[in-house]
């Protein structure tokens, strides 16, 4: 199936530059640049018709990039996002991942690069979802973690995962019981270089506890070990 | 969430602080004023005669409590105004980061698109004009930031005589070539010559600001008016009227600031730096003249005039307005 890709971007030729290479690449891409508009199409939770992935760029008339991304989590839409931006400065890449984008990529970019992070996040959200035949489901105590529909049903409730929420997650079932680092949790889920000053992947382990423990305040499955990193117990 | 630095946010808030404790202090000290007042007529009232000792005393306490309001009432206006600034400031590195910047990403890509793949004729064609457009867009953010830098609190050092009709009619040239306009879209109105001290290559860069401008804020339909008369008392004026988006009241006092950029009602394909009418003005006070703006409001038009002092002689018909075409 070809995947959909929404660019969100105002500058003309930029999006008609991007969308021509993506379209020779085969996929089916839309472009939308107004900041607002984007908002209002991606923060439905119901798209008529969803995309696979979001191309957003960070400076918007109207709403920026980075509530864009917020609103469309808020709204319950996790479509992946690859965030693109003049600024490069670390602490705007982290800003940007914990608004809500799944990839970060300075402008200017390489087209190669550009091209490589559409195929690696499409790809990463395939194995995220475990498509290609991997885990798609596990149970971490009481919680049922659906990784296909991004989902966590625990204490008759469902929790929407987001991308790097559900790649964090299968990151730790996968090596569940033993310590997973931080320093490898930024490379594989997040993509960034392991000495990142960063305070996401514990928010992001927050979050998750939240879906998984019954009393998030003293976890029983996502532990904390102290200097090295995380641990996942499933059973208890 | 800590979220380090958003630059779109940051460092506005705690000098709004300062600017309530500057308020409050005035506050106190107006509450002083008054209680000082209060107790010195109270005073007065009980006492049968007022000693010229206890006058002196009332009214100079009377008069350094003014002084000392007023004192707080100008830091407390030059700390806003300092603040204005430096948000606008923090937003002009915001936009030059992404004139910059944006240009530069779309050559990069179009130059990768090219070198990546085998393109027909027609199609490599097109990607040449649009990167010919972002090299123009660079260039004109370079050089309007060289331009702002070089004008600013300059006066003329060395004026000498420049036509400034000729000056005009040559920007306006420029302009019709460089939006590729047809030869109607600029009217002009004014004396075949009209001389007056000043630099004109300073002069040049304003002109060509202002009609970049009329051009950038029309409507599909590029229509601009260009008048150059003399006013009689020595001075020249200089008006270019479009038919473009115009403004609102409340933007026309601010247009002419360093870094100003009218927000969210225009839409951000209008790109810029927020320096063009800054350069203007600039220039014009460089010469000593001045520079203002009108419009009947949004949809509606602008009209910005400029005058000149300066002028060595009135045109070849004493200065009625005569219809060259451009």
């Amino acid at each position: 199936m070809t995947a959909r890709i929404l660019i969100v971007e105002d500058e003309a030729h930029l999006a008609a530059g991007i969308r021509f290479n993506l379209e020779a690449e085969g996929y089916d891409v839309e472009v939308e640049p107004d900041g607002g508009r984007a908002l209002s199409r991606l923060a439905a939770s119901d798209p008529v018709a969803p995309f696979d992935l979001v191309i957003l760029d960070v400076m918007l008339p109207g709403v920026d990039g980075f509530t864009v991304a917020d609103g469309m989590r808020q709204g319950g839409n996790f479509t992946p996002v690859l965030m693109l931006t003049a600024k490069s400065l670390a602490e705007d890449v982290v800003h940007g991942l914990e608004a809500g984008a799944d990839d970060y990529l300075a402008k200017p970019f390489d087209l190669a690069v550009l091209l490589a992070r559409v195929k690696g996040l499409l790809r990463r959200r395939d194995w995220a979802r475990g498509d290609s035949g991997n885990l798609a489901t596990a149970r971490v105590g009481d919680a049922e973690v659906d990784f296909r529909r991004f989902e966590v049903r625990a204490r008759g409730q469902t929790f929407r995962l987001t991308l790097l929420e559900a790649m964090l997650l299968k990151l730790l079932v996968q090596n569940a019981g033993q310590v997973v680092g931080k320093g490898e949790i930024l490379q594989k889920v997040w993509n960034l270089s392991p000495d990142t000053e960063t305070r996401a992947v514990d928010n992001f382990v927050v979050r998750l506890r939240r879906y998984l423990e019954a009393d998030p305040r003293s976890p029983k499955h996502l532990q904390t070990v102290r200097g090295a990193g995380y641990r996942l117990v499933l059973e208890g | 969430m800590p979220v380090a630095g958003s630059q779109l946010s940051a460092g506005k808030r705690p000098k709004w602080h300062y600017i309530t404790v500057g308020v409050t202090l005035i506050a106190v000290a107006v509450a002083l004023t008054v209680g000082w007042q209060i107790i010195g007529l109270s005073d007065a009232a009980r006492a049968k005669e007022m000693t010229t000792l206890r006058w002196v005393v009332y009214f100079l306490g009377t008069v350094l409590f003014l002084l000392l309001i007023g004192g707080l009432v100008l830091v407390v206006y030059l700390l806003v105004r300092e603040v204005r600034l430096n948000e606008r400031q923090s937003n002009f590195v915001s936009a030059v980061t992404h004139e910059l910047k944006t240009p530069v990403a779309s050559l990069k890509l179009y130059l990768d698109t090219l070198q990546m793949r085998s393109l027909p004729e027609s199609r490599r064609e097109d990607f040449y004009r649009t990167m010919r457009d972002d090299l123009d867009r660079l260039n004109t953010t370079i050089n309007n930031v060289l331009n702002a830098a070089m004008y600013t609190d300059r006066p003329v050092v060395d004026p000498r005589p420049v036509d400034l009709a000729r000056l005009v009619r040559h920007a306006m040239d420029l302009t019709r070539t460089r939006h590729q306009l047809p030869r109607e879209s600029f009217a002009y109105f004014g004396p075949e010559s009209l001389r007056l001290r000043g630099d004109a290559s300073a002069l040049e860069t304003a002109v060509l600001n202002l009609l970049d401008n009329a051009v950038k804020y029309s409507k599909e339909k590029v229509q601009v008016e260009v008048e150059v008369g003399a006013d009689g008392d020595g001075q020249a004026h200089l008006r270019v009227r479009d038919h473009g988006i115009g403004m609102s009241r409340a933007h026309l006092r601010l247009i002419f600031n360093r870094f100003y950029r009218i927000g969210a009602e225009v839409r951000r394909s209008h790109t810029g730096t927020g320096l063009g009418l800054f350069i203007v003005k600039s220039v014009v006070k460089g010469h000593k003249g001045t520079v203002g703006a009108e419009s009947a409001g949004p949809d509606r038009g602008s009209t910005f005039t400029v005058t000149l002092p300066g002028i060595i002689e009135a045109g070849a018909e004493g200065g009625a307005p005569e219809e060259v075409a451009g």
